[in-house]
């Protein structure tokens, strides 16, 4: 499996919930990564672009605001499974790691 | 455009970098959003972002990097990859598909020969399922059958990816077992490389293909795949056994010609939604592409198997019509074939009224 680029894992968790715009995938970015993600628009588009060629997101509606049509997207089904599986493995991840540094909250890592 | 701020103007200009096709599809979206994370909140401060912010130079760096990999990658990369990929992918389940209806007759011809149908009259010794001579005992040919069946249901389901691979590529060892066993005690009376032209393009193409199938790839339409194998047993391998049974073996085809002949029917039936304007830049493409690589794949097989029958004038000609019917039909979908690229949605288009 190819593996999922840290930018792609967060527009795709940023669909999770709800469809959003453009901008509202950034702000959701920031927030999920505690800010830490501030996603530029270039590089937006191209995550964007890419998950849509890979049928992971589509277009959802398109509203006007401030005399614009903002363009929402959501997860398709293939996305919604590809991000489940990413989110999972990563818990995982986090978990074998916690492990390792003797961190607590590591039950149940391998 | 003249009427907008002048950030706009300043961040169009700089989505010049991106190639024509990307921008039809993103430019509205891109500049939107733009606009609307370069503002703060603050209403006071927001009036005069739009004439006198600066872009920010991290912007221009990500439109311009961005541009930098389309322009690698090539126009429509995306899709032509994509199309690709389902391509293979659905000629990896038909071909599955075929395994598995292979399996199921050998599984029901061995259970009416068990006398497991009572309602049946007994077999005739003419279908006995007879398992290939070798080194190789029947009941591993048996457990072949239901491997291929496991192995495209698991795919058709659209998981359990990886599984339906090991099982797949478990299931094609007796073949080459036995191949290998012919080879060493000179078993085979002729040439043999229609055999394994059956074991490379038939048994080992599916395995590794099945690669192609990845966890994030859009899952198979399971009902009609389903569906597909049970019609296809019974159109396909019923007839067959009836000639069989009613002492006509000489109607039935050989492994070869039976796959072009199936090859060949698919086309045919795909053909009036291939050429129809409706097909243009709907998923029907990708169906030509699928049916042109099985078209390629079954002709490579029956060319090659030509060497089975080197001494029989009359078969090379009945082999030789096949291949001549299978390329006349695949001939009819290649120019759908060839638009495949654009038959893979990716970008949304951007919709009526959108602002300019």
């Amino acid at each position: 499996m190819k593996p999922m680029t840290g930018q792609a894992f967060f527009v795709l968790s940023a669909l999770a919930d709800a469809p959003r715009h453009g901008y509202g995938i950034v702000r959701e970015v920031a927030e999920l990564s505690n800010g830490r993600v501030k996603l530029k628009i270039g590089g937006l588009y191209g995550v964007l672009e890419r998950l849509a060629a890979e049928h992971l997101i589509e277009p959802d509606r398109e509203e006007a605001h401030d005399g614009r049509l903002r363009r929402y997207y959501r997860l398709t089904r293939a996305g919604r499974h590809a991000l489940a599986e990413e989110a999972e493995l990563r818990a995982w991840t986090a978990r074998v790691v916690r492990s390792r540094l003797g961190l607590p909250g590591a039950e149940g890592a391998g | 455009m003249s009427g907008a701020p002048d950030l706009e103007r300043r961040y169009r200009r700089v989505l010049r970098l991106l190639p024509g096709y990307y921008r039809r599809a993103w430019e509205q979206d891109m500049v939107a959003a733009f606009l609307e994370s370069s503002l703060t909140g603050e209403p006071d401060q927001d009036a005069g972002i739009p004439e006198f912010s600066k872009l920010p130079w991290r912007e221009v760096a990500s439109v311009a990097g961005l541009a930098l990999r389309l322009y690698l990658r090539g126009p429509g990369a995306t899709r032509r990859s994509f199309a690709w990929g389902q391509a293979v992918r659905r000629a990896v389940l038909a071909l599955s598909m075929l395994q598995a209806v292979r399996g199921l007759d050998t599984l029901l011809l061995t259970a009416w020969s068990r006398r497991v149908f009572g309602w049946l009259p007994a077999q005739p010794a003419s279908l006995a399922a007879a398992t290939p001579a070798g080194i190789v005992p029947p009941l591993v040919w048996w457990l072949v059958a239901y491997a291929w069946i496991v192995s495209f249901v698991a795919l058709a389901l659209g998981r359990y990816y990886r599984t339906a691979q090991v099982i797949a590529a478990v299931a094609i060892i007796p073949d080459l077992a036995w191949l290998l066993h012919g080879e060493f005690t000179r078993a085979f009376r002729g040439p043999s490389v229609g055999p394994w032209a059956f074991w490379v393009l038939l048994d080992l193409f599916p395995v590794l293909a099945m690669t192609a199938f990845r966890r994030v790839t859009p899952p198979a339409t399971r009902w009609p795949w389903l569906l597909a194998l049970a019609v296809t047993w019974l159109l396909v391998a019923v007839p067959l056994t009836a000639f069989q049974a009613s002492g006509h073996p000489a109607w039935v085809p050989d492994t070869a010609g039976l796959y072009c002949a199936l090859t060949a029917v698919a086309c045919l039936a795909h053909a009036p939604r291939a050429w129809t304007r409706h097909a243009q830049g709907s998923g029907s493409s990708v169906w030509s592409l699928t049916l042109t690589l099985l078209g390629v794949e079954a002709g490579a097989y029956r060319v090659l198997s030509l060497t089975d029958y080197l001494r029989n004038p009359h078969q090379i000609r009945v082999d030789l019509a096949e291949l001549l019917i299978l390329v006349l039909a695949v001939a009819l979908i290649v120019p759908d074939a060839a638009r495949a690229q654009a038959a893979a949605p990716a970008a949304p288009r951007p919709q009526p009224g959108y602002p300019r």
